[in-house]
């Protein structure tokens, strides 16, 4: 195994995530990763569905204030993201899907910058039916995100070592 | 209460068909997935309707953004599904379960604000237009949703941390936290 994995896994944060019975460490770091989850898929499906033409009657350049909260769920998403991956480093970057599941989550950001360019940038799109460029990217940013739900949560059956030990 | 938990642990034991799709190698596995995606479509069809509620995005009509909450709703109804296949696999994983009680209690807590919010203020907050505040009652209500939904979401996540031992011979409270030996 990688030393950099067997250092890593020897230091106290990585030990105290893995293997603190507190709720304070595992527990609460996955709690905050699914609620952050929740929020960013969740307002980038809402964003979508109202560009794909459901709820007509909500201006779509409104939405962009929304954005800050899926922000925030993003970046709580990122620290407890990065908080899993020092408690199981191995387990994670010796398993495909891990790469897989990041690869959706850049896709879906390229997706979303495209969608703040030419929907929310756009003042005459605010209440008129969705371009055909625009569908696409909503559709895009549905799979994107569905894709970086279902591969992150296949990293709990994919994974072929739990540690470098292992 | 003893008697009610399990009951309702025989009864989900006798839900035998999802078992053989549930310990198939791809069965609970799609269902976690499925259960995710539909806790994140609650999550932000509700939750922005809520945050509306709260004041945010204010240019958007209530009743025109009320027309994203099937999409919720559809999302409630995915996760309430593969919840229940989840129930009738490993009952005891949940029923004697302390987190599983506490998501339970969140859930009814939640329908039960669904229910004041439709009886009581949906009438006059389907009315707020661009630009509108929606009264008191309404944004206690939306803030109210996001605390329990999240709280639903982190017991539900608690689940595996307090996965219920054996019971020993002591005697137990009020509710089982402990699979009854059979």
């Amino acid at each position: 195994m990688h030393p950099f994995f067997v250092w890593l896994e020897a230091t106290s944060l990585s030990t105290w995530i893995r293997e603190s019975t507190s709720v304070w460490a595992f527990p609460t770091i996955l709690s905050v990763h699914t609620v952050g989850m929740g929020f960013v898929a969740g307002l980038n499906a809402a964003v979508a569905l109202r560009i794909l033409g459901f709820a007509p009657a909500v201006p779509l350049l409104e939405l962009r204030r929304f954005l800050p909260v899926m922000w925030i769920g993003f970046w709580a998403n990122a620290v407890s993201g990065v908080l899993l991956l020092i408690g199981y480093p191995t387990k994670a970057f010796t398993n495909p899907v891990f790469y897989l599941k990041l690869t959706f989550i850049a896709l879906a950001l390229l997706v979303l910058g495209s969608i703040m360019r030419s929907v929310f940038g756009d003042k005459s799109l605010d209440l008129n039916p969705a371009t055909r460029k625009n569908r696409t990217l909503a559709w895009w940013s549905l799979a994107c995100w569905t894709g970086a739900i279902t591969a992150g949560r296949l990293l709990a059956y994919t994974y072929s070592h739990l540690t470098s030990k292992q | 209460m003893h008697g009610f938990q399990i009951w309702l642990f025989r009864t989900f034991l006798a839900m035998k068909w999802v078992k053989p799709f549930m310990t198939s190698k791809w069965g609970w596995p799609f269902c976690e997935t499925v259960h995710f995606l539909g806790l994140s479509l609650l999550m932000g069809t509700i939750g922005m309707f809520d945050l509306r509620l709260l004041g945010m995005g204010k240019r958007v009509p209530l009743g025109a953004l009320h027309k994203l909450v099937p999409w919720g709703v559809a999302g409630y109804i995915l996760a309430l599904l593969t919840g229940i296949m989840f129930l009738g696999t490993e009952p005891d994983q949940y029923l004697f379960n302390t987190a599983f009680h506490l998501k339970i209690l969140f859930m009814t807590m939640a329908g039960l604000n669904v229910a004041t919010f439709y009886l009581g203020v949906f009438r006059r907050v389907k009315l707020v237009g661009s630009g509108e505040d929606a009264e008191r009652s309404a944004k206690w209500i939306g803030a109210l949703s996001l605390f329990l939904w999240t709280g639903v979401i982190v017991f539900g996540r608690m689940l595996t941390f307090y996965r219920p031992p054996d019971c020993g011979s002591e005697a137990t409270t009020f509710v089982l936290t402990c699979i009854p030996l059979r």
